[in-house]
Order: C-alpha cells, then structure tokens, then sequence
C-alpha cells in the first residue's frame, strides 16, 4: 500500500508514514489495519476530543481499484459516543481520490488555532482558513470550497452544524450524501477545528499484479450485477426486503416496542420505487447502484433518497408511514452532519419517555411527544445539532437521555452507540452482533440479519440456522463477523453479494499474496480480535456484552411475537466459539498466540 | 404411492396439493404470476429439464413440462442445477439461501418477488411436502 500521509493541526507540520509490509499481510488495511496502526495511540486516559486524540482515515488494497463495491475507506479513532473503538465507513468517491493523491491513509493530530480547511492536491498539501465556512452546511461547504480552488474540482469531506458543535451521533458527509456516519467521527475532526478536508490526486492506483487482477475484478462486476441481491439492491434500494423484515418481525417500531404498525409498507423500499424514485446513485464504479434519488409530490426537483436505517429510523420507529417526510428528514440530518441512527433512535427514546410521563412538557420546553408528531420530530431535529434548549439533552445521544432521567435501561443502545433497525427477536443473530461489537450496537461489523434469512456462505464453512435460533448460532456468528472484517479491512461494501472465492481472489491478485480461504478467515478474526483488546484496554469487559432490556422482552405482537432471546447461553457459546475468557472478556493468551497477536500481551 | 421427482404424476400432484392447501391460498391470495424452472442436469439428471407453472391467487391454474424449445415464457424464470433442487425438495438448502448465494437464478421481477417472500416460502413448502422421492434416491 502507498504511505500514510500525516497533519499536526497545532503545528502545521506533515509527515509520511510508511506501513510496515508485515502490518499490510496481518491486517490487509482499512479498519483493522487502523486498528493496528492506532494500537498504541489509544489508551484509557485520551479524551477523543482532545489535540492528542488521532484520526485515521485509511483505504484498503481494493479500494478504488473498479473491483465489486470497493469505492469505500474507513475513519477510525477513539469514539466520543462510546469512549471504545471508533470506526465508521464511507462511500462515494473521496477515498478513492485520496489514494491518487499518492497516500493510502490520512492521520490528523493536533488541533488547530482556528478553523481551517485542508486540501491535499496530489503530494502537497495546504491548511486553509474556513472562518468562513464555519457553520456551513456539508454541502454547501463542498461547493464552497471546489469555489476556492482552481482547476479541477477536488472531493470534499466535511462535517455541518452537529461536528463544530461535537455532537456524539456527528458524522463525516462527501459527494451525494454518503457518510461515514456512526461512532461521532465527525466530531473528532470537529474538535481540531477541521471544517472539511479536500482531496485531489493524479496518481494511479497501485496493485500488484494489474495484469492477474484486471480480469478477475472484470469477472467479478459482471457477476455482481446480475446477483440476485443487487437486482433487488438497485431496483428497491437498502430497504428492498423491508416487507419481508416487517414480515419476520424483525422491522422495529415504535422504538423497538411494537410489531405491528399500519401503512408500514408505504414506506418500504418497493413503495418508495413505485412513488418517488426518480433515479439511482453509486459509489465510485460500483456496478450494484443502491443509491436512491427521489422527487417528492409537488417538487421539481431531485433529493437523495432514504436508505432502510434512515426510512425506519424516522419512520416506523416514530410511528411514521410518509415516505417523503422521511426523506426530508434523512435529509436534514445529512446537512447538519448527524447520523440519522442515533438520532432517531434518540428520539425514539425521547417519545417513549414522554409517553412513560418519565419526560414531561417542563423537560421539553413545552413539546407534547407524541407518537407520529411530524412538526415535533422536525423541529427536534433543528434544535439538537444547535444544542438549543431540548435538543441539548437530545444531542448527547440515547444512553446519556436515559441516564439524565434515571431511564437508562429504557434506551435501546449498547455501550452508548444507539441500536441499528434489526430486532434480534427477529433475526437473533444480531442479539450477539450488537452485544459484541467493537464499537458499540452495530450492524456494520455483521450484518447478520441477512444470515439469519439465507445469505450463508457455506464456503466459509458456514451453517443456515433458523432466524429465531440460540446457542447453536454462535459460532456462526463469530465466523461472519471474521468475514465482514475482512470487507472492512479491503475495504467492500457489504451489499456487494460477492462470493468468498472471488475475494480471496481479488486479495491475493491486489497485494501479491497467495492465500487460501482459512488464512484469509483467519486475518479477519486477528481484526476482530485487535479491536477487541484495544476495547478491553479501555475497560471493556464481559460486563459490556450486553443487550438492552427491550430486546430481553418478548415482542407482543407481529411475526416475532413471544418470543425472547436465550441470550446468556448465546454469549457464553460465542466466547468459547472466539476462545475469549468468561471472566475477563478478553481473547485467551492462547488465541492471541494462534492469531499471531502474542506481541499484544505485553500492554495488557 | 407416491410419484417421484420430476415427472409428469408429481407435477399433478403438485398442482392438486397446492389448491387444497389454505395455508397457501391465503399468504398467496395476491400472486399473479407464473414461472419457468429450469434444471440444469447435474448429478442423476442427464438432460436439462424445464416446467412450467402458473400461479394465480393463491391457486395453480396449469402445470406443466415444457419441451426443449418450446417457446413458453414467463414472469419469472428460475434455473439452477439439479443437484441444488434435489437439497430444496429435501430441506437441505433454504429457498432464500439458494436466492442469496448464487445457487438459484432469476429473471424477472426482483422486487415483485422481494416482496412476496412468504408467498415463495410457502410455495417451496408445498413442493417439499409433495416430494418423497427424487431422481437419483
Ligand atoms: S452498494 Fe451502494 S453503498 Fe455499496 S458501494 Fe455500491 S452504491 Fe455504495
């Protein structure tokens, strides 16, 4: 991989940092060779949003290489929402620009005296002033800075309202709407004073052997983009299987309180193809396209559509069936730089305290939240970004509301990152997904749900379990989380249905390896492991693999009615799938040894 | 005694199990739509096969085997190989694992079948339970 290109903020000085090969073969790149990278760095006592903190943004050997869905990087530092492993994943066509830059990696340190842009145009790079794009929002900052540079326009990376004011749920926005968008990455950068950072390159994108990888990324395209999952991927976008999820009872509503909900579907992906789709949108040379661009009733013209989290998260969740409410309000949470999960979730939270008589009109400034209150929920979400009156509380996110009201059970978050919109009562793979996760409740370390309805990769010596199984699944589970590490080590996106052969492949053509499949399974499971210390040097434990109280309690109603999740004895065959210690919540000494991560044993 | 997979009888008896199944007619009540499987010869199976089968609110209205190039098209039009046939019929390979791992190809309308899961999951429960005996057993 090319070198990591590094900015002290409070100094001005810049550096290159040349990745050892051995990092590049034990950890291939993306997040786990962030991981790697940022061992050292992060320790118990660094606030995340000190000038101490680092923040690592990292491609991965296939990223921009035109293989299947590999236009994605990774941002990576300590997280200011969960004090764990922060690590959010973008698309779009910034981190492939970055990679012509020359650098495969970007490390800011420091923090600068004011705010500032910065703009890496092939090797050199410049720390503008952005007084006067603070307070933008992440789009118009795009445009505003491609104004102020000459010749051809760079890609822009930045945050809006909720990164200046360092909101947990603060995420990082490039191109059309696509964000790196969970752990508050966007406040980290936020913290430096960085209002944006530009990038753009000349430089090819390096691979080892081009003339053995050109035709099987080719190969691999042209059987992705007749994959039954990307059919249905691009035709109905992220929420094509919404109906189905509703289904199974696995859709939540209500903030995870109801299974039924009426006129659930008009707000499914299917419903949103048929009524408001106008077109669709990709990431850089991504055959599969998920990207939706609607137009709503009355407008001329065109928005980004909403993808699954965002439509149940404003939706369904809120007791809402408009899709094109939805839209404005996924729309809303992208200006501002907020993550539409955590916020919605939050607001869930918000109604559902409310309706407790937990939070009361005094709490509130005067707001009745009440279920499907539209005005309400956008005139919230003006206010939390700006930290004004209510929206202060709003802002610090799920776990930090409840606590405010001594409701924490009642908020639906695992180790302060907010629940994605997968209920384990439907899909009870995700009950050990979100409860184990390196950074917090998560459905981007494994998407399990889809294993929990058929996408199992039985190459991997993987095993189809009933949606609604326990103990016997987690073994399953840990083998699909070493799986999705590897796609976020390349880095692909996980709605590109690609075979493991083809990705073994892809891997071995692109950083001249020749591996098999268990070495490569094995290189995701020393990721997953490296995440896991480091979150246990911050004082993870077993105590921290939890699940909140509404996923312990059976769902009255819909298609997972009655039933609870066995989760102790899910947990307790997921440690000794992962040869993790019951006491500690640690990986053993011996499978440190066997991951060849003996070297981590010292710091511990 | 029960006929076996694929022929002529169990093809009728498909037809026949699937209109007094209720369970079927209800989660199928709104499917319009017919389709063509093709089976590609693996395993016991030496020639490539196809059928035809018209599904229609939660009914079957015709079923039949669809000689080599016939001209008959469909809504849908299903191909995999024999071999992962035969683990549907028995319950060994999932309908949706086979729609999401490459093992079962379709042409046709993914969102109209993305939406209709429970209507192709009760579909393939009427199949198994008609199918005792296949080819190659
Ligand atoms: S599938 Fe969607 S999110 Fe993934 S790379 Fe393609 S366009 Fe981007």
């Amino acid at each position: 991989m090319q070198p990591i290109l590094t900015i002290d903020l409070t100094t001005g000085e810049t550096g290159v940092i040349e990745i050892p090969s051995d990092w590049q073969r034990d950890y291939l790149g993306g997040a786990s060779l962030a991981a790697r990278i940022l061992f050292d760095a992060i320790t118990l006592e660094l606030d995340p949003l000190s000038p101490e903190a680092p923040l690592l943004f990292l491609n991965g050997p296939l990223s921009g290489t035109s293989g299947p869905t590999v236009g994605r990087f990774v941002v990576c530092a300590k997280s200011p929402a969960t004090g764990l492993w922060g690590e959010s994943n973008c698309g779009g066509f910034w981190g492939v620009e970055l990679r012509k830059t020359g650098f495969d990696g970007l490390l800011l340190t420091g923090k600068s005296e004011g705010p500032v842009y910065l703009f890496v145009d092939d090797g050199e790079v410049d720390i503008r002033p952005a007084d006067h794009l603070w307070g933008q929002d992440t789009y118009t900052v795009q445009d505003s800075v491609n104004a102020e540079i000459k010749g051809r326009a760079a890609r822009v990376l930045g945050i809006g309202l909720a990164g200046e004011n360092l909101l947990p749920a603060a995420l990082l926005l490039a191109d059309h709407g696509r964000v790196a968008g969970r752990t508050g990455m966007g406040a980290v950068l936020g913290s430096k004073l960085v209002k944006a950072i530009a990038v753009r390159g000349s430089h090819p994108i390096p691979v080892a052997d081009a003339e053995g990888y050109d035709p099987l990324r080719s190969a691999a395209n042209r059987a992705l983009k007749t994959d039954n999952f990307t059919l249905t991927l691009r035709e109905l976008g992220s929420a094509s299987a919404a109906d189905y999820f509703d289904y199974l009872g696995e859709m939540p509503k209500k903030h995870f309180q109801s299974g039924v909900m009426e006129g659930v579907e008009r707000i499914s992906g299917a419903t949103i193809s048929e009524t408001i789709l106008v077109g669709y949108s990709a990431c850089h040379a991504c055959v599969v396209a998920c990207g939706r661009v609607v137009q709503l009733p009355g407008e001329k013209h065109k928005r980004k559509g909403p993808e699954y989290e965002t439509l149940m998260g404003f939706g369904s969740n809120l007791w809402i069936d408009d899709a094109a409410f939805v839209t404005r309000m996924g729309e809303i949470c992208d200006t501002y730089g907020m993550d539409s999960i955590s916020v919605s979730n939050t607001l869930g939270l918000a109604f559902t305290l409310f309706e407790l008589g937990i939070l009361t009109r005094e709490d509130t400034g005067g707001l009745a939240l009440e279920w499907g209150n539209h005005d309400i929920v956008e005139r919230l979400l003006h206010m939390i970004p700006a930290r004004e009156g209510f929206g202060a509380h709003l802002a610090e996110g799920a776990r930090a509301l409840g606590r405010r009201h001594a409701a924490e059970d009642r908020a639906v978050q695992v180790n302060g990152l907010e629940v994605a919109y997968h209920d384990p009562r439907g899909a009870s793979g995700m009950a050990l997904v979100y409860a184990t996760s390196p950074r917090g409740a998560c459905h981007n370390q494994s998407d399990y749900f889809l294993v929990d309805i058929g996408q199992v990769e039985d190459t991997l010596g993987m095993e189809f379990y009933e949606r609604q199984a326990g103990a016997e699944k987690a073994a399953n589970v840990a083998k699909h989380q070493d799986w999705r590490t590897i796609f976020n080590s390349l880095v692909i996106c996980y709605f590109g249905n690609v075979p493991p052969e083809t990705v073994l492949n892809l891997i071995n053509a692109a950083c001249g390896l020749d591996w098999t499949l268990e070495q490569m399974m094995l290189c995701g499971e020393r990721g997953w492991n490296l995440k896991r210390l480091i979150n246990n040097r911050l004082g993870l434990s077993r105590a921290n693999d939890t699940l909140p109280k509404a996923f312990l309690e059976p769902m009255p109603d819909g298609g997972s009615a009655g039933y609870i999740v066995p989760f102790e004895e899910m947990l307790l065959a997921y440690y000794a799938a992962r040869g993790w210690d019951w006491e500690t919540g640690r990986p053993s000494a011996a499978k440190l040894v066997e991951l060849g991560l003996k070297w981590t044993l010292e710091p511990l | 005694m029960p006929s076996i997979f694929p022929s002529e009888e169990w093809l009728i008896e498909l037809k026949d199990y699937i209109n007094q199944d209720e369970k079927y007619a209800h989660i199928a009540r709104n499917w319009e739509g017919d389709l063509i499987f093709h089976i590609e010869p693996t395993g016991a199976l030496v020639e490539p096969l196809c059928f035809y089968l018209d599904l229609w609110h939660g009914k079957c209205r015709s079923i039949r085997m669809v000689p080599a190039g016939d001209p008959t098209e469909a809504a849908f039009d299903l191909t995999a190989s024999y071999e992962n046939i035969v683990k549907v019929l028995k319950g060994k390979l999932d309908p949706m694992q086979a729609m999401l791992t490459r093992k079962l190809g379709v042409k046709g309308s993914m969102p109209y079948m993305m939406r209709n899961v429970p209507t192709v999951l009760e579909f393939v429960r009427c199949v198994q339970d008609v199918t005792d005996k296949v080819l190659g057993d």
